[in-house]
């Protein structure tokens, strides 16, 4: 079963196509990455299928509701975990959790079971009753998760949901979005910059750049496209022309150049890899660095969008301390 | 890099910033004097005129006229003559005037025997500038009077008599208006400010998207704006009756004072929520409180009687909703329950109201849309 479906949507922000065109769907109990640098469409995919933003044509339906005719329907059956941290800071944290699951419905006295549960899961469990003011912000992070799971919802939007976190922070949260794909058979659909979050978690990945999407299939399908077998990038100085022919008869075909890079992919990477030592000192070539992994990601998003998401990677990083900021004063 | 680098570096960064938003440095720097000075030098230091007050003349003899006639100059009072002190009576209860003079029968006879005959003056002394300054100016042109026809002598004696506000001083005149500011101020605050604060921290954004309706957001909102003015709006009513402010009113009274609060901060909730969702930054707020929401208060008779400002700026008043919100107050808490004096202002008040939360709740739903 489909649980979201998404025809032509489009979004136009003065005259700017954010999001042109897309078609696709999410099926069911999936975990659903949606891959991207800064501005490339997919939180705004996201506030469009969550009903925040109306589309400027096409549409999507979310659990079988048309986003643009039935929003109310759409909106009780989705959890959203926003890119930035929405708590009330003067309310403690169950206070925001019953807060919330009042907003969408839940008996109070399902929330007494539930609410020690899900602060024991991020465990945050001897902090319910503080301020949430008084969190630092790897705990208000954990959190918001687990906000958007109260109310059991059968699709869960997560913008960015492990941004700027510790890595044991970052471990909690993937753990608990396994967990419902597991037990409760919750569709998550995820937007992340973080190739290993997206390798790790997510059954299939949509790239996206310029508001479109250039591909979309589960990760080692993805991995597979730009060629088989492993990547090896190399840095040498001397006439590297002279070794590539003979390289490529070995089964090396070249990927990229850039002055004295080289990537090169190769079957069994591990066999090649002497033998282009070898090459290269029989032609007085020296090799300064030389280093071979499997496809990841981060190829896949390079080959794509021609762009290492590394760059953005760190501008998020700094957004992330300055928000920090404003949020202290 | 010394010091004198690094504080060029930081003058010149502020002055960037500074420059970049040119209406808030300008507002800030031109309308601020402009709009004080006028307020302040104009509304406040103006002398008290045009005080409506009522005549019932009993004698159209010669010196009648002639001390009625002195009582005409000068533009002090509007004096609206009847010969019915019934009437009379009504209209200073209906606030129409402040006081009533009552010129007796006989005065011109008396006069002319010369015996010092007896002016009533009843006098509604809720506003002590306007009450002082009529009450003087009789005073002194019944001298005036007296001595156009005997040197040092004394021919006709004021009758002062308190109708309403015996023993009111200037802190029993301020407190009503301080009281409605402190409903407008919580009110501007629960409202506005808090709806640019929700959007500012994303909190907004939540609540729209949950499966409720915008409707209930906005009467959700409102409704504990309005709990909090009237919290804020009842201690500063108890701060005034611990510092002597005698209320002068029942139990209904006070049922009323309440609902007077209660419609303002339902106005202004809506006014500052229709503000607020124009506005992208705090500053700007805090700019329209300064540009709007104290000249408001100033203009409103709160601090100083309408009758103090020149024509033009009564105008101002006029179409000020804080003018009606503090006249109700004072004539509740000072006068008691009279409701032909203070009907229009409830009137005014609640289309005021009205008006504003529509006008409020368009503008949230449009921009949360």
């Amino acid at each position: 079963m489909k649980i979201i479906e998404i025809h032509d949507l489009t979004k136009e922000f003065n005259g700017l196509t954010a999001v042109d065109k897309i078609n696709f769907s999410v099926e069911k109990g999936e975990i659903f990455g949606f891959l991207g640098p800064n501005g490339s469409g997919k939180t705004t995919t996201i506030n469009m299928l969550a009903t925040l933003l109306l589309p400027t044509s096409g549409t999507a339906t979310v659990n079988g509701f048309d986003i643009i005719k039935n929003p109310h329907e759409v909106r009780k059956s989705i959890g959203i975990v926003p890119q930035e941290v929405v708590l009330e800071n003067d309310l403690t944290a169950r206070e925001n959790l019953e807060f919330h699951g009042a907003l969408y419905g839940v008996a109070k006295k399902d929330m007494e079971d539930s609410i020690p549960d899900l602060l024991d899961l991020v465990e945050l469990e001897d902090r319910a009753d503080d301020r949430v003011i008084t969190f630092s912000g790897g705990m208000k992070r954990r959190l918001e998760v687990v906000k958007a799971f109260l109310h059991t919802p059968t699709l869960i939007f997560m913008d960015e949901p492990t941004l700027g976190l510790d890595p044991q922070t970052r471990r909690v949260i993937w753990e608990q979005i396994q967990r419902l794909k597991k037990e409760e058979n919750t569709t998550v659909f995820l937007t992340t910059h973080y190739m290993e979050e997206a390798d790790y978690l997510c059954d299939r990945i949509g790239i996206i750049d310029y508001g479109k999407i250039l591909d979309l299939d589960t990760p080692s399908n993805l991995k597979h496209k730009i060629g088989e077998g492993d990547i090896i990038d190399m840095r040498v100085s001397g006439d590297i022309d002279s070794i590539l022919k003979k390289l490529e008869k070995e089964g090396c075909s070249l990927k990229k150049r850039e002055d004295n890079f080289i990537r090169l992919m190769a079957l069994r990477g591990e066999d090649v890899l002497p033998k282009i030592v070898r090459l290269a000192e029989r032609e007085g070539i020296t090799i300064e660095s030389l280093s071979i992994h499997e496809p990841t990601l981060e190829d896949v998003f390079i080959h794509y969008t021609g762009r290492e998401i590394r760059e953005e990677k760190a501008e998020s990083g700094i957004k992330a301390v300055l928000k920090k900021f404003k949020g202290v004063k | 890099m010394n010091i004198f680098q690094e504080i060029w570096i930081i003058w010149k960064k502020e002055m960037k910033v500074w420059w970049k938003n040119p209406a808030f440095a300008i507002v800030r720097s031109l309308m601020f004097p402009l709009m004080w000075m006028v307020i302040f030098g104009i509304a406040f230091s103006g002398t008290v005129d045009h005080i409506p007050v009522a005549l019932v003349q009993g004698d159209f003899g010669e010196e009648a006229n002639r001390y009625v006639g002195m009582l005409n100059t000068e533009g002090v009072l509007d004096i609206t003559t009847t010969t019915n002190y019934a009437n009379a009576v009504e209209m200073l209860k209906e606030r129409e005037v402040y006081g009533i003079i009552f010129v007796p029968p006989g005065f011109s006879r008396g006069i002319e025997e010369g015996n010092t005959v007896e002016v009533q003056l009843s006098i509604d002394e809720t506003s002590p500038q306007v009450s002082n300054t009529v009450i003087s100016f009789i005073s002194r042109i019944s001298d005036a009077f007296s001595k156009q026809i005997a040197p040092s002598s004394n021919m006709v004696s004021v009758q002062k008599n308190t109708v309403f506000g015996q023993g009111i001083e200037y802190l029993d005149f301020l407190a009503p208006g301080v009281i409605m500011m402190t409903i407008v101020f919580s009110a501007m605050f629960s409202g506005g400010l808090g709806f640019v604060m929700d959007r500012e921290f994303g909190t907004l954004k939540m609540l729209i998207a949950a499966p409720i309706s915008k409707n209930s957001i906005i009467i959700g909102k409102t409704g504990a704006g309005v709990v909090q003015s009237l919290f804020s709006g009842t201690a500063a009513l108890l701060i005034a009756m611990a510092m002597g402010v005698e209320v002068k009113t029942n139990i209904l009274g006070f049922g009323l004072i309440i609902g007077l609060m209660f419609l303002t901060a339902f106005g202004f909730i809506g006014m500052s929520m229709a503000f607020a969702t124009r506005i992208t930054r705090i500053e700007h707020l805090q700019l329209m409180m300064m540009l709007v929401i104290m000249p408001m208060w100033f203009l409103s008779g709160g601090l100083y009687p309408l009758e103090s400002m020149p024509e033009w700026m009564r105008v101002v008043a006029f179409i000020n909703p804080m003018t009606y919100a503090t006249d109700a107050m004072r004539a509740v808490m000072l006068r008691g329950i009279i409701w032909e004096a203070f009907a229009l202002d409830v009137l005014v008040l609640t289309g005021f109201a009205i008006s504003m939360l529509i006008a409020g709740s368009l503008s949230f739903k449009r921009t949360i849309e």
